[in-house]
């Protein structure tokens, strides 16, 4: 049933020095599964913090079920909340970790114990249950910080970094189950994370926030296939970007383009943006976006159909091997480089120094209008 | 539907009673109601009193040089007088300061970096001087120096001084010297540097704070020292004592006189300190390689170890206990029992030591930790800052001239709220202990993650129940340590005591009013009841601050 809006929130710290959050408005709907991506120090938590009312809004508002939240107290929310940090209660025991929210809303004892205890059950902490927290590692003490938050069955959860301190293995089968027990409790979730891999199979919904300002929301198909912004594009899976200008227009939905020092030429099709005659742009095109053939490829014979593809070609410098993937590192004739990631089966054997012909089909590069600082876009910071 | 179903379910919950007035009274007004009260009585008791005696002195200037500088009977011998027992009170200091760092850096090097059997129990009895009141401590040092013909007089005293001193100078300085790494000091040794040469250039700079705390921290208990001065002084003068003879003469201006100058050297020397202390410099950057490895070579260490530990006991320890070899149970029982029954003013006054002791104990807690929260948590920038100055103004000014400044506010000369009794004495002590109590709830606070409390606060408690339930528990051992502080303090002191105590008598009260009356048998069986006491006090202190060392670790 919740649905928060945040209208035009900013926060700021030293007396408007540090500017936290910077004029966010969005919309989380009822029962959504939300993730919130950005660099470090972007604002995500304090965003969180904000959501769950740990901070208040330096100005605008925050709004759930269409009711403001300004002079609602934290313990008023009804949000679970998973720290980074795990905040566990050291003085009690786990099970009295996780009972304390209950207890405070004075359930009848038999009730908040079975509550307790299939809180616990779920995240394989039952048998520590009369044990201190102390005897915990990181993700003993994640484990029962998950449990203490879910066991109130709130409304709203709220995460961040929930996974952070679990092995990779244990944090990817993890991720599962925290959705499975979000969707089938019904509650909206928003969830901070680095880890975009799980951002994007887990979330309905992913926002991406850069020095306190909302840069792109949307489902992760959505962001991935449409990046609004050069960073974006690079902060979600791993891109190329090439510069260049405008050399034709044809019509409104295709271009052609020149990569810069005598680089390739390329058409680009199905853009938003308005472009103009000799306008400097920077292209961007997956890793696995880019087709390698073998110079001698026979394209007339093949049994693919290879129209609206770009072709040119590079040198290949590096290839390594990498597990599920294979990845080779390229170089156009103006020294500019890009990368191609191929599954591990691929079978092409190419020899460093070899040229090689390269694909990248109209629809899969993305123009983006130079910008002055291009270096600041394509940092991650 | 919906609406129905919610309300239902409310009606089930039943949130316990005092979860409900917690929720009430969790509102920001009551908070804020509460940090007006804490500040306002807080800064009644501390700046009331001594803004009271400097208008006090303003305003009898004439009455008080008339008094002082131009008696038509003895001239300015008084101004003499004072002046010599201001010469004497910061000699006697300083000197006792000097004596207890000479002593205490090779002592804190043997207690932090040795291991020995016994280390623990040497620990404890070393802690100890600062435990016992001073009045049974000085008494125990006349009886041990009378045996080799020392008088009460000026010696007598920096010697008694030294014993309740050392142990604030030896604390700190193992505090800090625990926390640093011993890693600085092996790198230096694999740099060739000498054990001297280690100590005097990495370390000692190192533990300055601890030293330069500690010294502080010495030098102001002594300045302030009453009840053993009062006893091994003789016919020697020093300031606070000065302060309770003029007292008790109703000398009032005078003593206001030297109450104020008091008052203002010791809020000079805390202000100078808070700001210049941490600008100080040892001069220490040169090396002299020959001399200091002479004296770091293992025989001469060994020969400084022994110095060392000869010295602690003969010029501390022996002298403290000396007294517990003068029991003579017959004698003890003869007087104690005689005609003018000693026992029930014994009872009476160790009864008014505790009662004076739990309320100041109630008192300071009930306020004090309001006023660590206020201190550690609200960000009102310089504001802060002045109280937590403010909050050691008690701690630096000599305890005799505070509670005069307290007496002449309060008493009939101002207010006329108290008059010196039971009463006094309890405001007397609620004063100059409250940053005993508050100093370890602040030093808790610090080190406490209380982002545990921002948990607790999406789990749905209150602030109130937060406080109960979370915090409370994670800071009882700075508040016990605060109480256990505050009530050794509150049972040992003696010159502000003496000023405001009417006829009440605590403990140390009367030992001095009975080695006065040479009732010596008496005197000795009440210092030792009240050593054993307050050690049992230090020894559940030390548990207690072990256990939490223990837990966080």
């Amino acid at each position: 049933m919740p649905k928060i809006e945040l209208k035009n929130v900013t926060k700021t710290y030293n007396e408007g020095k540090i500017v936290a959050v910077d004029n966010i408005s969005l919309t989380i709907d009822d029962g959504e599964y939300v993730f919130l991506l950005g660099p470090t120090g972007c604002g995500k938590t304090t965003t969180l913090r904000l959501i769950a009312g740990l901070e208040n809004p330096t100005s605008g508002k925050i709004l759930i079920d269409g009711k403001d939240m300004s002079n609602v107290p934290p313990n008023e929310r009804n949000m679970g909340f998973i720290f980074q940090n795990f905040e566990i209660f050291e003085h009690l025991t786990v099970l009295e970790n996780v009972t304390f929210g209950l207890e405070i809303k004075g359930l009848p004892q038999k009730v908040i114990e079975d509550k307790a205890i299939k809180a616990l059950k779920l995240l394989g902490l039952y048998e520590y249950k009369d044990e201190y927290p102390n005897i915990f590692g990181n993700p003993g003490l994640q484990k029962l910080g998950i449990a203490r938050a879910i066991a109130i069955e709130p409304r709203i959860l709220i995460m961040d970094e929930p996974l952070g301190s679990l092995d990779p293995k244990i944090s990817q089968i993890f991720r599962y189950e925290l959705r499975n027990l979000i969707k089938r409790l019904k509650i909206t979730a928003i969830q901070v994370t680095h880890d975009q891999e799980c951002a994007i199979s887990s979330a309905d919904k992913i926002i991406i926030m850069r020095n306190g300002k909302l840069l792109q929301m949307g489902n992760p198909f959505e962001l991935y296939e449409n990046p609004n912004s050069i960073f974006v594009a690079n902060f979600l899976g791993e891109t190329n970007f090439l510069e260049g200008f405008v050399l034709k227009l044809v019509g409104k939905e295709a271009m052609q383009v020149w990569i810069r020092m005598g680089g390739p030429k390329m058409y680009i099709n199905n853009f938003k943006n308005k472009f103009n005659l000799d306008d400097s742009i920077v292209i961007a095109f997956r890793y696995e976006d880019v087709y390698l053939f073998h110079k001698d490829y026979d394209f007339k014979n093949s049994k693919y159909d290879w129209y609206k593809m770009n072709f040119f070609k590079a040198t290949l410098e590096n290839s390594r091997f990498v597990g599920t993937t294979k990845r080779f590192y390229l170089r156009l004739d103006n020294g500019d480089r890009f990368v191609s990631i191929k599954p591990g089966t691929f079978e092409e054997n190419f020899e460093p120094g070899d040229e090689i012909i390269c694909g990248v089909h109209q629809n899969d590069i993305f123009p983006f209008k130079r910008p002055d600082d291009l270096d600041y876009e394509l940092s991650l910071q | 539907m919906k609406q129905l179903k919610t309300k239902n379910n409310q009606n089930e919950l039943q949130i316990p009673i005092t979860i409900r007035i917690e929720n009430y009274f969790s509102k920001e007004i009551f908070r804020k109601i509460l940090d007006g009260v804490v500040i306002i009585f807080f800064i009644i008791i501390v700046i009331g009193p001594i803004f009271n005696i400097f208008s006090t002195i303003l305003t009898n200037t004439s009455e008080i040089i008339y008094d002082i500088f131009i008696d038509p009977l003895i001239g300015n011998l008084k101004w003499q007088l004072i002046l010599n027992a201001l010469l004497n009170s910061f000699s006697i200091a300083a000197i006792a300061v000097i004596i207890d760092i000479l002593i205490s850096i090779p002592m804190s090097v043997i207690m932090t970096r040795y291991n020995f059997k016994g280390k623990k129990i040497l620990d404890t009895i070393l802690d100890l001087p600062m435990a016992v009141p001073t009045s049974s401590l000085g008494f125990s040092v006349m009886l041990f120096w009378m045996i080799f013909k020392i008088e009460p007089g000026y010696t007598l005293i920096i010697l008694a001084h030294v014993i309740f001193t050392y142990p604030y100078i030896l604390r700190n300085m193992k505090i800090v010297m625990e926390k640093t790494s011993t890693l600085y000091e092996d790198s230096a040794r694999t740099l060739g540097a000498s054990g001297i040469t280690i100590f005097r250039t990495i370390t000692l700079p190192l533990i300055k704070e601890g030293l330069i705390a500690g010294s502080i921290l010495s030098f102001t208990r002594s300045l302030g020292e009453t009840g053993a001065t009062i006893i091994v002084a003789g016919l020697t003068q020093t300031a606070p004592v000065m302060i309770v003879g003029l007292r008790r003469q109703l000398e009032l201006p005078t003593a206001s006189f030297i109450s104020g100058i008091l008052i203002l050297i010791s809020l000079i020397l805390l202000f100078s300190i808070k700001f210049f202390s941490r600008n100080l410099k040892f001069p220490i950057k040169k090396v002299f390689p020959k001399f200091e490895q002479f004296i770091s070579s293992k025989s001469f260490k060994r020969v400084r170890d022994v110095f060392t530990i000869s010295i602690t006991i003969i010029l501390i320890l022996i002298p403290a206990f000396y007294i517990f070899t003068q029991i003579n149970t017959s004698a003890i029982s003869k007087e104690l029992y005689g005609p003018d029954l000693k026992w029930a003013y014994l009872f009476i006054s160790f009864m008014n030591s505790i009662k004076i002791g739990l309320l100041t104990v109630i008192v300071d807690l009930i306020f004090g930790i309001p006023l660590a929260f206020i201190i550690v948590r609200r960000k009102w920038g310089k504001f802060i800052n002045l109280l937590d100055v403010i909050l050691d103004v008690p701690i630096v000014i000599p305890s005799a001239a505070l509670g005069f400044a307290i007496f002449m506010f309060w008493g009939p000369q101002q207010l006329n709220f108290l008059t010196p009794g039971f009463y006094m004495i309890l405001f007397v002590h609620i004063t100059f202990t409250f940053p005993y109590m508050v100093r370890p709830i602040i030093g808790v606070l610090k080190t406490w993650n209380s982002r545990v409390e921002e948990a607790a606060m999406t789990l749905g408690a209150s602030k109130l129940t937060i406080f109960r339930k979370i915090t409370l528990p994670n800071i009882k051992q700075g508040i016990i340590a605060g109480c256990i502080m505050v009530f050794t303090r509150s049972l040992g002191e003696t010159g502000a005591t003496m000023v405001v105590m009417g006829n009440v008598r605590t403990i140390p009260l009367l030992i001095v009013d009975w080695v006065e009356a040479n009732s010596y048998n008496s005197a000795v069986f009440a210092s030792i009841f009240t050593i054993i006491f307050s050690a049992i006090l230090i020894l559940f202190l030390k548990y207690i601050t072990k256990e939490g060392k223990f837990k966080n670790a």
